[in-house]
């Protein structure tokens, strides 16, 4: 009865709000009609909107599906591809799935999809849409707010990005004056080198030469008498050597190639101990490799046959493990741990100016092993972790701080100059007519050519990080730039997960650190960020992870969340999200929601 | 994808190492040795199907030696003292043994004769039972195991009383009446039992006519003899000796046999072990077993066995059923197997042999393919009817892992119009795998989760596997601890093995005091957080050990009754299985329906639920194979069966994985499931594309559900399965009998599946003489042809049936709860001479009233222009009444040569529209069929709808 009643009532509501109508349509042909659609309906004969095929006005909403696209039964459940409107006075208008129409489930608040049906819907519209108004004005609110911030921080980013693009001009023309008076420094000291070279030569033979004729006088020191010594040395002096001396300088460089053998041997221990120390380096990467393999031979055992050795437990993990890969997981990621420190040698050799070094991960597979209660915790605990809750954190990297390099004020021009005057000044300074060359002058320029050498190396490394900078996409008003240098940091339970937007991702656990990817691009117009190729994953792809971006006042990670293995996802709000097309958009829909109010304050409409 | 490039990688690994290193620079090379060596290591031994760790023949001592006896080089066998008693035939069974024999057989006892005994049942049942005489002097005091609970407690009722046997004059023949027309002829000496046609002599079924029967008896052990036999580091203690029992059995008449599941195989007919011809021998092997990553075409056992085989051919059909559930190897033998010169041209010869046991066979003499599904199901029962909701689409995955997961999946489902019955929860929903638990991190709230989708009219199923954590505080171990309730190892401890509870110890089902008590444990009072909406999942019933040899329990544990593991191995899981079902039966009060999934099974098992094939992997093969797979079992009584969708191991690429779907919509039981470490896989994650395809193939299979439920009341009656090989509908279709690629569903269906990627046509061979509706477009194909087709995106090829009328359900809903009085649609596809007829069953779809009488079962039949429903149903035995509101909304008329345009309906001379329509309502498409237009009668109503 009740049923029927407000049945009633709701065919009267929409009576009242349809009768204006210029056709007047049977109220139940009506049901689930968008109102903006209502022109549609007026004919005798309406088309189907697919234009497949056309159906007299009888045929609307009678149970009897006539168009493929459901335009004929808007308000019933038979036709497959129909979509029934709900009005929902108080709330928001939707369009629900035919399917749903009389199905014994209340879809629609208002309940008037369930109005043949068993179902006993109650109308929840305007308490719902009370809800759903408050949480809309908080987000407007939000919006509002972070705009503001987003303009800042884009204006902001902007100077920036044009102060770098000005830096980076700027230290390329340091560069190549830099690079000149590399050059002229190279050249003199080249000069200067060869200069001392000459004069060392030049020294040497007369030490050389002395040295002779002292031990000449000493052997002659026995022989004879000093006097007459001395005077044949004199001479000896002028001309060279000859006769009998030779013979004791022969000795003498006999002497000399011996100690020289010597200390050849000595170097030859060294390089030895040093073919050692690499070879023990090496033996350094095999025991990791040792390491990694040790539970190998578990595995082997199992696959040559013999799984006699292992214990009965053993047996029965080894086994599991084949389903739920745990066991492997710890090699592989062991593996994959050798294999990645590997990489980061590589990586930070190669691109050292980018300056983080991995930690190792030996002591998680260490804890991972001596945990020896229940193999299916690792499992749970991953999954407990998912719902730890989010802490977020905004924090700029430890290993991200500026370069020293950085600590140069780029734009100003005084250091450069000073270079420069320096150089000149030394440059003109060195006399070189004079010998012997003076030597402080000499030390002058050579440590102006190291200087300024470390710096033009200092200068193209930044350039070559600057260009690196530049080289990316920072959105379309640039409002991802303040992102290049920072990490976002956000801890649930064990794991901290660390996100450095541009560079890379990790999942940290202690000491140890899984990496999720590296970046790899915005997805969806800058609403995702994508990071690809983390760490491999036994029997899955390769760890990746994508943040989805919301607008919020505050850069912030949360619900990081690993829907299928080893692909994860995250949310971030941040204020770059905060676009004014998006809040224009709420805020009209809040409008619309203050203006539909339920049945009974029909005349607002 | 990565697995399998592992995978390839590794099997060429030799090759493929240098060639990939090759380009690299030689510092990386070296790290890359370091890396790649113990991956090589790990994979090797983590990919694939692992052959050393299960037995073959040749490492089983009892299928070595049987299988090298030749055809008649054992003593003769001979039957003595024949005698009728209770009905029964009963004689003796004894080797002859010539004096020479005795001088040489020197120490060994003489053997004790043999008790044979014959039994003749109803509708052409045979049963041969062989067994020791426990009554002789030297008698064993151990009885060999016999299985109880598989045959149906009923069946004894349909025993025909044997008045007398018949003998030839020089006694060394007897003969049986069986049924009309068929006689059991058994031969004294050689023996030989013969099931054969009474007038022209053909043989049907024998056995041992080729003298290979040996029965191992029981006996002391020799000093010195050595009973243990020890595989990969286990032992068997053995401590009973040999006991195995092999005999050969022949099919005359017979081109092919099928049966004896649970293997992977393209191919539904059994495929010769042994013979000319034959390269790989390895006899087909019953032996319940947890198999990792099984091969797509294998005769290795996997986790059920039914030892029960059919013949069929031009001639006839007939069956051969060993009730035995120790080990069993089965041999298909090809022609001139036994080196004789006139090989068999139409006899197929099997050679069977069992651990122990005794020797208990069911002979059935058909003659229909039919006939012997039917006879079979006499003996051990039909499926269980199952709830309506079961028979919908189920989604699963290990493992939906918290409320917020399910809840996401769930409002998937409904965000893309998808429909769904069941969501499913693997091992991880637990507390530490202790089974009845919920881990209250992950499910703090489970009765609410279950109460959410019940609001949507969807269900709940939860796994609760056999292995028991051996944790004293866990309630459930430390009751069966207490009492005593569990498997015991040799030396009468508690069984304590490996599984994914960790130490682990396992109910002794076959106790029907354990199953009581195990039936308990699923009240709503005992299961924490279980609902009334909540159904079970049995897996690792086999039972999966993994420590334990072959990856299960050591075959000298022992079992209630001093019964070893051995006996009885087979027969495990359908214990816990059904002591499972037992226990959701109890939790309703005997009212709800019970639903539960087992992995392993036996004969019977259909009674206590469905059955999956297991862990399959998602590749195109294992597509193929499923089918195969499925007939199989609903051949062997198993009708409630399916395959995991889209293959549990690995990632199905989207076209596989759509195409898997459009498969699986026809399965009997129809769900999705994945590994954990695949990628998810809820239908809408692979574009608008594929989520439009699979949403369109699961509305069929929920289009059909009309049709599907009346099936499977079928099967519950008859043991006609749901989804059927061709020749279960077209025996004379000689085509038919090799077809493993296409099925029926009931006799109205024809569906092809794709097997292939981007496969761009099909061919489909129609069987019979009648012609074929494309389900897709209407269009006509003739019978006896193979037609080649084009295939498309959007579905694999189905044909109705020229002469069926298939009911269906047009309105796409969340689950079926929402179903129940939507109209239906009745498609008419006529024969040549116009007529066509179906049937349409429905009861509440949930309880046991239609026990009652409490159901609605119409017959349709179209001839003379003329649709006529009338009921079934012999109203005098109704108790309980079923009524339904449900009308008919749209009646579908294909290869009607007129276009009438009105149709008059009677009672009450009602005129509605016929007009041309679509055969489906999807958007786009044409009209192919006349649609005879709202005719809103009401289907439990007898009506007539005469065309004009």
């Amino acid at each position: 009865m009740e049923i029927r009643l407000r049945f009633a009532l709701l065919l009267t509501s929409f009576f009242v709000v349809w009768v204006y109508g210029a056709t007047p349509i049977p109220n139940k042909q009506l049901l689930g009609i968008d109102p903006q659609d209502l022109s549609f309906y007026k004919s005798n004969v309406i088309k189907c909107k697919d234009g497949s095929k056309k159906f007299a006005k009888e045929l609307l909403n009678d149970e009897f599906c006539d168009c493929p696209d459901g335009t004929d039964e808007p308000g019933t459940s038979a036709c497959p591809e129909g979509k029934f409107y709900c009005q929902n006075a108080g709330h928001t208008p939707i369009k629900i799935f035919s399917s749903r129409v009389n199905d014994g489930v209340c879809d629609c608040c208002d309940g008037s999809d369930e109005y043949n049906s068993n179902a006993n819907c109650t109308n929840t519209c305007w308490e719902a849409g009370k809800v759903a108004r408050e949480k809309l004005k908080k987000k407007i609110e939000t919006f509002k707010e972070g705009l503001i911030i987003r303009k800042d921080e884009v204006e902001k980013a902007n100077n920036a990005y044009a102060k770098d693009e000005a830096d980076l001009a700027k230290l390329k023309s340091d560069e190549k004056v830099l690079k000149e008076l590399v050059q002229k420094l190279r050249e003199q000291k080249e000069r200067i080198d060869k200069l001392e070279e000459e004069e060392r030569l030049k020294k040497e033979k007369e030490e050389k030469s002395l040295r002779e004729e002292e031990e000449k006088s000493k052997e002659q020191e026995i022989k004879a008498d000093e006097t007459q010594i001395f005077d044949t040395m004199e001479n000896h002096e002028q001309d060279g050597s000859t006769g009998n001396l030779d013979i004791a300088v022969e000795s003498g460089t006999d002497n000399m190639v011996e100690s020289k053998k010597a200390s050849t041997q000595t170097e030859e221990q060294h390089v030895g101990e040093g073919h050692d120390d690499t070879s023990e380096s090496s033996g350094g990467i095999s025991q990791d490799g040792e390491i990694s393999s040790y539970e190998v031979p578990k595995q082997d055992q199992d696959d040559s046959g013999s799984t006699e050795e292992l214990s009965r437990e053993e047996l029965g993990r080894l086994v599991a493990s084949r389903w739920t890969s745990e066991g492997a997981d710890q090699t592989t990621d062991k593996i994959g741990n050798v294999e990645e420190d590997l990489m980061d040698q590589d990586s930070s050799v190669a691109h050292e100016h980018e300056g983080y070094t991995s930690e190792t991960d030996d002591d998680r597979s260490k804890d991972d092993d001596d945990d020896d209660d229940n193999f299916e915790d690792d499992r749970d605990d991953e999954f407990e972790d998912d719902h730890s809750s989010s802490d977020a954190s905004y924090i700029a990297d430890e290993y991200e701080k500026p370069d020293p390099l950085d600590s140069i004020e780029v734009s100003s021009p005084t250091w450069l100059d000073k270079i420069q005057q320096t150089v000149q000044s030394v440059l003109q300074a060195f006399n070189f007519f004079k010998t012997p060359v003076n030597v402080s002058d000499a030390t002058h320029i050579r440590k102006e050519y190291d200087d300024t050498s470390s710096k033009l190396s200092k200068v193209q490394s930044r350039i070559s990080s600057l260009t690196e900078k530049l080289k990316r996409d920072f959105g379309k008003e640039k409002e991802f730039y303040f992102f290049y240098d920072q990490c976002f940091e956000s801890k649930q339970n064990k794991y901290v997960y660390k996100i450095c937007p541009f560079k890379q991702a990790s999942q940290d656990e202690g000491y140890s650190k899984t990496r999720l990817g590296s970046w790899d691009n915005f997805e969806e117009s800058y609403r995702v960020m994508v990071f690809t190729n983390g760490e491999k994953c036994w029997n899955g792809p390769d760890r990746s992870l994508k943040v989805r971006l919301r607008c919020g006042l505050k850069n912030e990670i949360s619900d990081v969340d690993e829907p299928s293995r080893c692909e994860y996802t995250a949310l971030m709000s941040t204020p770059a999200l905060c676009l004014e097309d998006k809040l224009k958009e709420l805020e009209k829909k809040l409008e619309q929601m203050n203006t539909r109010k339920p049945q009974g304050h029909h005349d607002e409409l | 994808m990565r697995r399998s490039i592992v995978r390839s990688l590794l099997f060429s690994s030799s090759s493929a190492v240098p060639a990939t290193m090759a380009p690299l620079p030689p510092l990386l090379l070296r790290y890359l040795v370091v890396i790649l060596i113990p991956l090589f290591l790990f994979f090797s031994s983590a990919s694939a199907w692992k052959k050393d760790e299960f037995r073959n023949c040749n490492q089983t001592p009892f299928c070595k030696r049987a299988r090298t006896r030749t055809p008649h080089s054992l003593p003769r066998l001979i039957v003595s003292d024949l005698l009728i008693s209770d009905g029964h035939l009963t004689a003796h069974l004894q080797p002859s043994l010539s004096s020479e024999d005795d001088v040489s057989a020197g120490d060994t006892p003489h053997p004790r004769p043999l008790v044979l005994r014959l039994s003749v049942y109803q509708d052409g049942i045979l049963r041969l039972k062989i067994d020791e005489d426990y009554s002789a002097p030297s008698a064993p005091s151990k009885q060999r195991f016999e299985v109880p609970d598989v045959v149906l407690p009923d069946f004894e009722d349909r025993r025909l009383w044997l008045p007398r046997v018949s003998s030839t004059e020089d006694g060394s023949i007897s003969s049986l009446y069986l049924s009309d027309g068929f006689e059991v002829v058994l031969r004294h000496d050689p023996f030989e039992i013969q099931v054969r046609r009474k007038r022209s002599n053909d043989p049907i079924i024998s056995l041992n006519s080729h003298g290979l029967f040996e029965f191992e008896q029981l006996r002391e052990k020799k000093e010195g003899e050595d009973w243990e036999e020890r595989f990969r580091g286990h032992t068997d203690t053995r401590p009973r000796g040999p006991q195995s029992i092999s005999f050969d059995v022949s099919f005359h008449g017979a081109e092919f046999v099928y049966g004896i599941p649970e293997h992977a195989s393209t191919s539904l007919a059994l495929r010769a072990t042994r013979g000319p011809g034959v390269e790989h021998s390895e006899p087909y092997r019953l032996f319940n077993l947890d198999v990792f990553e099984y091969l797509h075409d294998s005769p290795f056992g996997l986790y059920g066995s039914i030892p029960f085989m059919l013949s069929h051919g031009l001639k006839g059909s007939s069956g051969f059923f060993w009730l035995n559930a120790a080990e069993m190897q089965i041999d298909v033998l090809a022609p001139g197997w036994d080196d004789s010169a006139a090989a068999g041209n139409d006899r197929i010869d099997t050679f069977w042999m069992s651990e122990t046991g005794i020797v208990d066979a069911f002979f059935f003499v058909g003659p229909g393919p039919k006939d012997v599904l039917q006879q079979y199901a006499s003996v051990t029962g039909t499926l269980a009817m199952p709830q309506e909701f079961a028979i919908a689409y189920h989604q699963c995955r290990w493992n939906y892992r918290d409320e917020e997961d399910v809840a996401t999946v769930d409002a998937g489902f409904d965000e893309h119009d998808i429909p769904y019955d069941v969501l499913w929860l693997d091992i991880e929903h637990t507390d530490g795998k202790r089974y009845f638990t919920w881990d209250r991190v992950l499910f703090p709230n489970p009765e609410e989760m279950q109460k959410k989708l019940t609001a949507k009219g969807r269900h709940m199923v939860t796994i609760v596997d056999p292995h028991i954590k051996r944790d004293d505080s866990y309630y459930v171990h430390k009751e069966a601890t207490d009492k005593g309730y569990y498997v015991k190892d040799a030396t009468g401890k508690d069984f304590d093995g490996w599984c994914w509870s960790g130490s682990s110890s396992y109910p002794d089902t076959l106790n029907p005091e354990v199953r009581e008590w195990w039936a308990e444990k699923f009240s709503l009072k005992n299961y924490g957080g279980s609902t009334p909406s909540l159904y079970i999942w049995n897996d690792m019933n086999e039972p999966s050990v993994f420590n334990g040899p072959e990856i299960s329990m050591p075959r000298d544990a022992l079992h209630f009754g001093g019964v070893e593991h051995r006996e009885l191995h087979n027969v495990y899981g359908l214990y816990f299985h059904m002591a499972t079902a037992d226990g959701l039966l109890k939790r309703g009060n005997g009212k709800d329906r019970p639903f539960v999934l087992s992995r392993a099974f036996f004969a019977g098992s259909q009674r206590h639920g469905a059955i999956w094939t297991g862990d399959n992997s998602a590749d195109w093969d294992q597509l193929r194979s499923s089918v195969p797979m499925i007939l199989t079992l609903g051949l062997t009584g198993i009708s409630f069966s399916g395959a995991d969708v889209g293959g549990f191991f690995g990632n199905p690429e989207p076209e596989l994985l759509v195409r898997w779907y459009q498969l699986a919509a026809y399965y009997p039981f129809f769900r999705a499931h994945a590994h954990h470490d695949t990628k998810r896989r809820e239908p809408w994650l692979f574009g608008e594309r594929r989520t439009a395809l699979i949403r369109e193939a699961i509305h069929i299979r929920y289009s059909l559900l009309p049709y599907y439920y009346s099936l499977f009341r079928e099967a519950s009656v008859s043991g006609i399965p749901i989804m059927r090989p061709l020749w279960l509908e077209f025996p004379e279709d000689k085509k038919s009998f090799d077809n493993s690629e296409a099925f029926m569903i009931g006799e109205g269906i024809l569906v092809q599946g794709i097997y292939e990627e981007g496969q761009k046509s099909v061919s489909v061979y129609l069987p019979g003489e009648q012609s074929w509706y494309n389900m897709r477009n209407g269009a006509a194909y003739s019978g006896g042809q193979t037609h080649k087709l084009e295939v498309f995106e959007d579905s694999i090829p189905s044909f109705q049936r020229a002469g069926s009328i298939v009911p269906r359900k047009y309105r796409f809903r969340r689950s079926t709860t929402q179903m129940a009085n939507d109209p239906y649609t009745l498609v008419i596809a006529l024969n040549s001479s116009l007529a066509a007829e179906g049937e349409l069953y429905i009861d509440d779809g949930k309880s046991y009233d239609f026990e009652q009488g409490a159901y609605i079962h119409r017959r349709f039949v179209f001839s003379n222009g003329k649709l006529t429903s009338s009921t079934i149903h012999s109203a005098s035995l109704r108790e309980k009444k079923f009524s339904s509101s449900c009308t008919v909304e749209r009646i579908i008329l294909l290869g009607l040569p007129s276009a009438p345009k009105k149709a008059v309906i009677e009672p009450g001379n009602h005129e509605t529209e016929i007009e041309p329509g679509p055969l489906t309502l999807r958007g786009g498409a044409s009209s192919v069929a006349l649609v005879i237009r709202k005719p809103n009668v009401r289907i439990a109503d007898d009506w007539t709808i005469k065309v004009l």
